[in-house]
């Protein structure tokens, strides 16, 4: 029988990497994530979780561990946040370039200057296009139910790629709701061992990111990418199954919430999810037709689903809790991908963005109804004035 | 979102950070199986603490679905525990309450004694004491860190029962049958509130 208990973000990640059996931790402390690495300590030393725990002297080392025990064959996790994430960046392309399905938690943290430990996408955002699968929790279920689920997309013999498990730090990662931890025995039926299929052996000895030349570069590349095309796939057997096993309800790449006759949505991942629902309804009360629709995998992008689900909508704003300095919609990461995915649907529906959540800043209801007046006149006029508004800032 | 109850703990930094931690976890299942919506958590900005300084620790309670669960601190805390009376000297331990609030100080003084260090005691409608290190002694000390970690078993076994059995005269969010059920020291849960100083102002 699954049991209920109240539970942090950072304990239900610990859960869930004792629930998926991991074999090698590499810790490393930094705010907010730690509480999942001091929780699995307490595992491992309580007898509750047999597995080898590594202390990395650094972010960089910790990640260097993770990969080279799923090189091992072992079934490996680490994590971090924030200005961790940004140092362990020389390891990530290694890692899925070797195809080395190891998994790391994040609880994300502004980067700094200057030294804040709230949450912001920024710190793995920048790590998006280095070939790891990477997606946010919206709660702390949802982190545990992830954390199983990454495993078993990430060490399907079709990917093969490590995985950024996400979570927003603090308002998930730090503040208990109630989480249903499933039985062991139903997780083990539904995430068999890992079988790394050229393991390092010195019996049988292989090389694993030997030196290359330059010409056989774009093979090893096309792989990685072939790979990303291979895993939505793989992703919607993998959310199916776990929706089967465990009672759950997810769809495999968007949450959509009173879209049914939405003439706008936001558009989101993560947290702040939360907050935007009761916005939805409130609004609604006030005969505001709102919608969201939150992103569940922002790698590999789900380009057709979101187009089919976005073309409904007379106006779309995405919610931005990351930074694209210079980017070409001036502000943050999603709109670009939202523009993207559209681009080829007929008479697209205006997609605008709005910098909120910064720093770790709450995105307020009155945050949202500001963004509901924009999006409101912009399904109206059927266009954007700007790409861009930072909310509290512009004129919103 | 008016209608949300908001207690506000103090503790020590490191030595009462996890009966701290705890308080707050048993007072909001208690009130969870008294069929209320609650959230518990720790101040993000006091974490992570150093020995002997001031956190706060955090409880919501409502009869509706809290909307407000980001916010980062308890604005308007109707019901303050003071886990260390010290913490009464110095500290404005009383604020964002509004006029009628409650105190619960682990203490072997009276609440009069109490309440000559509290400037603007005009506030409360009532004081409550409780020697909790009479009724039970530190165990559970604990000198790891709780930063996002939360205690899954065990929970309530130390002082954090002893108080929140006293806090329950001062609420009806909390009830001593439901706080008794949730908590692994019942004995303390029951002698807090049976050896609390209740005085009315």
């Amino acid at each position: 029988m699954a049991k209920e208990m109240f539970l942090a973000g950072c304990s239900s990640a610990a859960y869930g990497a004792m629930l998926s059996r991991v074999e090698v931790i590499s810790s490393y402390p930094i705010r907010p994530y730690t509480g999942i690495m001091m929780e699995l300590s307490k595992l491992v030393a309580n007898g509750e979780l047999d597995a080898e725990f590594v202390h990395g002297e650094g972010e960089h080392a910790q990640v260097s561990i993770a990969y080279g025990a799923s090189a091992a064959g072992a079934r490996a996790y680490t994590g971090s946040s924030g200005v961790g994430v940004t140092y362990a960046m020389e390891c990530y392309s290694p890692a899925a370039g070797g195809r080395l399905p190891c998994q790391m938690a994040i609880a994300d943290r502004a980067l700094d200057p200057p030294g804040d430990f709230g949450s912001e996408h920024t710190d793995v955002m920048s790590a998006r296009d280095q070939g790891w699968i990477m997606g946010w929790a919206a709660d702390p279920q949802e982190v545990l139910d992830n954390t199983i689920m990454y495993f078993k997309i990430g060490e399907d013999a079709r990917v093969l790629l490590p995985q950024f498990c996400c979570q927003d730090g603090y308002f998930v990662s730090h503040i208990p709701g109630k989480v249903s931890i499933p039985d062991q025995k139903a997780v083990d039926e539904y995430l068999p061992p890992f079988n790394n299929p050229h393991p390092l052996d010195p019996t049988k000895p292989v090389s694993h990111g030997p030196q290359i030349f330059p010409d056989q570069g774009p093979a090893i590349d096309l792989q990685r990418a072939q790979a990303f095309i291979d895993t939505p796939k793989v992703i919607e057997e993998a959310v199916a199954d776990f929706n089967k096993q465990f009672g759950r309800n997810y769809d495999p790449f968007l949450e959509e919430y009173m879209t049914d006759d939405a003439e706008f949505v936001f558009f989101l991942q993560g947290g702040h999810a939360r907050t935007a629902r009761f916005a939805v309804n409130h609004l609604r009360e006030k005969g505001v037709k709102a919608g969201m629709v939150r992103l569940r995998f922002m790698r590999p992008f789900p380009t057709e689903a979101v187009a089919e689900s976005l073309s409904k909508f007379k106006a779309v704003g995405t919610i931005e809790t990351s930074t694209s300095y210079g980017g070409a919609m001036k502000g943050g990461n999603l709109i670009h991908e939202v523009r993207s995915a559209l681009y080829d649907v007929p008479n697209p529906p205006p997609v605008t963005s709005f910098m909120a959540g910064l720093g770790g800043e709450v995105v307020s209801l009155e945050e949202f109804y500001s963004m509901a007046k924009v999006l409101t006149q912009a399904a109206k006029d059927g266009k954007v004035d700007q790409y861009v508004y930072w909310v509290n800032f512009d004129k919103v | 979102m008016s209608d949300v109850y908001e207690i506000t703990i103090w503790a020590r930094g490191v030595v009462q950070d996890m009966e701290g931690r705890h308080m707050t976890l048993i007072m909001a299942s208690s009130a969870d199986k008294d069929g209320k919506f609650v959230q518990a958590w720790d101040d993000y900005a006091d974490l992570p603490d150093r020995v002997g300084v001031p956190l706060r620790k955090y409880v919501r309670i409502s009869d509706e679905e809290i909307e407000m669960r980001y916010e980062y601190e308890n604005k308007n805390p109707s019901l303050v525990v003071i886990m260390d009376d010290t913490i009464v000297k110095g500290l404005n331990i009383l604020w964002g309450m509004d006029k009628g609030g409650v105190l619960v100080v682990n203490s072997k003084r009276s609440p009069d004694e109490i309440l000559k260090f509290i400037p603007n005691k005009d506030l409360l409608s009532k004081i409550i004491c409780v020697d909790a290190e009479e009724e039970f002694s530190m165990e559970g000390l604990d000198f790891m860190g709780s930063e996002g970690g939360v205690e899954v078993s065990a929970v309530g076994a130390g002082i954090s029962a002893v108080l929140a059995g006293a806090a329950c005269h001062g609420t009806d969010n909390l009830t001593i049958d439901s706080l008794v059920a949730v908590s692994a020291n019942k004995e303390g849960a029951k002698a807090g509130y049976e050896s609390a100083v209740v005085k009315d102002l």
